[in-house]
């Protein structure tokens, strides 16, 4: 009986859906005002006056550059919360000896000879996203990902030098951090906030914040999913 | 002075840097926290003060990021509604100066810091939702604060706050879902998420079913926001578990901004001029009546007083929502006035209410019986707060609530003036039955009747609330005024 009111209010909800979508102007076309609006400038104008070869980076860090600002502070935001609310259960329970397994040694040598490539190829993402495909948010998961392989491979041990802890909740706000500050540095130099100078001569300043800015992302993202993990094993 | 241009941008920034770095400065201690967080929410507050003092001399104004002017950047457009952005800041100041004491009772010393870094988050969130003039940058703000109240909810550590804070969070997710849908929508229709662009190119040519649906899925999602009946079933446990001063500020300002999307997406639609809307506010002024009138009922019912003052502000949403509904002059001014007095007024009620269950360590009205003698003050700005909120003159609750019945006998709807009237002598009894237990009834336990008062940092926050409160009753023109011209434009166009 519940799944079946479930379903039907399901139903009841799409069916209108449907029929909205179903008149809305055609996806993928050239004609619909998606893409001979706001969009159309960014495709014809965005390579020149924003500072990135890549579009999607131009998008997101320059011309929706403050979105951006909100976003990172969503996701920074997120390690806050779960800080918030997992650290008082690190009281409350009796501290007991977490049984480690033993790691097997091939796994042991994988991790150690790709670790120097994963980090490598992470801050090639971060550091090409204005030419290519990634940037910051990518680049920042991969670094992540490899704190947390290291983690559970190497131990904790390990893994928590990578992010040392006086410095760590600097650097789960480093993504806001840097877009403030280089935001105000904009602020400064073109007199708006977030502003990117751009042309022949300064052409180059507006790329090398773009730059720290994906970097700052990256570093931040990463710290963030590393401490998200390190709390929930914890929590384990 | 230099940054004089900036300061619509810097109200955002200042906080939001603010916030973000209070664990790190804070390194462990939640005194340093709180110190730390007084003073961001200080400056900030002095910014918005500013603009809203500009908006009145010169009228709206807007700061364009990165110089792109709209719609290919993005605007930030200061109109009188959002003067609310100064009142956000006021009380989440006092909430941060209340939770000083209150947090080192209340919460583990190892959260106080992230406490007031996710409150700060939420007060940012929520200034940047009030000013923003772009859609989705809206989106973004809402993130910002729906996550930091899913937080701040459940960072009390009472038993049955994670429950309460996942019942928001599901909801919560499932409505910023709608709003997002129906951005995509209006991003589809338009080719723009600026407002006002996408306002202007909502002509006659755009398909009526999906700008129909789009703004349907929007109503919604900003309804459970905003906790309309029936929609609000995750409002009552959030409110009352919830840490006080977090209390205070979601049901004053949370809340609310799932009414301010509304308010955002009629400014858009009544420009614009292309659909009818007399469905949709129907439909919304049926769902506040209903709302008046069970929040009102639920309340009646409730023993805890924190349990009764979140079904209290279902009420008064009710009362906003309806003036939004009725759409004539009268009753919008009355319904952006009341979205701004039931904020003072709630959160002296809840940082009262924090204070008495700080001192006393009791929640419900039972045990609290006698509690307005142990703490003179405490209980004189709790009984100020539940005469404001029932409406009676001089208080800010009044003039509003008039308004709105003025407005619905301007749009030829008397029947909701006497369901307005009748939902006002509902709360009046559960009020009264607050102000008997606190005053006139046999104290269950004896020493609450001599329990003494508050510290000065609880005292303060909630007294000045009180006092504008009153203030606002009797200079109750001021704020009537202010938000007319911005009213009349929104009007304007469908000859209102």
């Amino acid at each position: 009986m519940k799944r079946a009111s479930v379903a039907a209010l399901l139903v009841l909800i799409a069916i209108p859906l449907l029929a909205a979508m179903a008149e809305l102007p055609p996806h993928g076309s050239s004609e619909t005002p998606a893409y001979t609006h706001v969009s159309e400038r960014y495709l014809q104008r965005g390579a020149q006056e924003a500072g990135a070869e890549n579009i999607v980076t131009d998008v997101i860090l320059n011309y929706r550059g403050f979105d951006t600002n909100g976003e990172v502070t969503v996701i920074f935001t997120s390690v806050v919360a779960v800080a918030a609310i997992l650290l008082l259960r690190d009281e409350e329970r009796t501290s007991q000896e977490r049984s480690s397994t033993p790691v097997s040694p091939v796994l042991l040598f994988i991790v150690r000879t790709m670790a120097p490539f994963i980090a490598l190829f992470g801050m090639y993402v971060i550091l090409f996203g204005h030419l290519s495909p990634g940037g910051g948010f990518q680049g920042g998961t991969i670094l992540g990902a490899l704190v947390i392989v290291s983690t559970v491979v190497l131990g904790p041990d390990v893994a928590h030098r990578m992010v040392p802890a006086p410095a760590r909740p600097w650097l789960q706000a480093a993504a806001p951090l840097t877009f403030v500050t280089v935001g105000l540095a904009g602020l400064a130099v073109t007199g708006h906030y977030l502003g990117f100078p751009s042309g022949d001569e300064w052409g180059w300043v507006g790329t090398l914040m773009l730059v720290v800015i994906e970097i700052g992302i990256g570093v931040g993202g990463g710290t963030i999913m590393a401490s998200i993990f390190w709390m929930m094993e914890e929590e384990r | 002075m230099l940054l004089w241009p900036h300061w619509l941008a810097l109200v955002v920034v200042v906080p939001l840097a603010g916030s973000v770095v209070t664990p790190a400065v804070a390194r462990g201690s939640g005194r340093v926290a709180g110190r730390w967080a007084i003073g961001v929410m200080t400056v900030t507050f002095a910014i918005a003060i500013t603009l809203v003092l500009r908006v009145a001399q010169t009228g709206p104004f807007s700061y364009w990021f990165g110089g792109w002017e709209p719609p290919y950047g993005i605007e930030f457009r200061f109109d009188e509604f959002s003067a609310f952005s100064a009142v956000i800041a006021f009380i989440g100041l006092l909430a941060v100066i209340f939770s000083q004491r209150y947090a080192e009772q209340a919460l583990s010393p190892k959260r106080i810091p992230y406490y007031y870094c996710l409150l700060m988050l939420n007060l940012t969130g929520m200034i940047g939702f009030t000013v923003t003039g772009d859609l989705f940058n809206t989106y973004v703000f809402m993130e910002i604060l729906s996550l930091s109240g899913y937080a701040l909810v459940a960072v009390s550590g009472e038993k049955t706050a994670e429950m309460a804070a996942f019942k928001y969070l599901v909801l919560g997710a499932v409505s910023s879902l709608f709003v997002l849908l129906s951005i995509g929508m209006l991003y589809a229709l338009t080719g723009s998420l600026n407002m006002a662009d996408v306002s202007a190119r909502l002509t006659a040519g755009v398909p009526k079913l999906p700008l129909i649906v789009a703004l349907a899925a929007m109503t919604l999602g900003y309804m459970v926001k905003a906790a309309v009946f029936p929609l609000h079933i995750w409002l009552p446990d959030a409110h009352a578990i919830a840490p006080s001063p977090v209390s205070a500020v979601l049901s004053g300002l949370v809340v609310k901004m799932g009414v301010f999307g509304m308010l955002r997406m009629y400014q858009i639609v009544y420009r614009a001029d292309v659909v009818d809307l007399s469905v949709l506010n129907t439909v919304l002024v049926w769902l506040g009546a209903i709302s008046i009138v069970m929040g009102a009922f639920f309340a009646i019912f409730q023993d805890d007083i924190k349990m009764m003052l979140a079904y209290s502000t279902i009420s008064n949403v009710g009362y906003i929502v309806m003036g939004l509904g009725l759409a004539s002059q009268y009753s919008l001014i009355g319904a952006s006035v009341h979205v701004f007095n039931h904020a003072l007024i709630k959160s002296t009620l809840f940082l009262a209410a924090g204070a008495i269950i700080h001192r006393t360590g009791y929640r419900t009205l039972t045990d609290l019986r006698g509690v307005g003698h142990g703490m003179p003050l405490t209980g004189g700005a709790m009984a100020i707060g539940a005469i404001s909120i029932v409406g009676i003159p001089p208080t800010a609750g009044f003039l509003c609530k008039w308004y709105i019945a003025l407005g619905a006998f301007q749009a030829g709807r008397p029947f909701f003036g006497f369901a307005l009237v009748f939902g006002a002598l509902f709360i009046f009894i559960y009020y009264i039955r607050m102000v008997n237990a606190f005053y006139f009834q046999e104290p269950v336990h004896p020493e609450v009747a001599r329990i003494g008062e508050a510290p000065v940092s609880m005292l303060a926050p909630m007294l000045i609330l009180a006092a504008l409160c009153l203030v606002m009753g009797i200079l109750g023109r001021i704020p009537l005024s202010f938000i007319e011209p911005a009213v009349t434009r929104m009007l304007a166009t469908i000859g209102g």
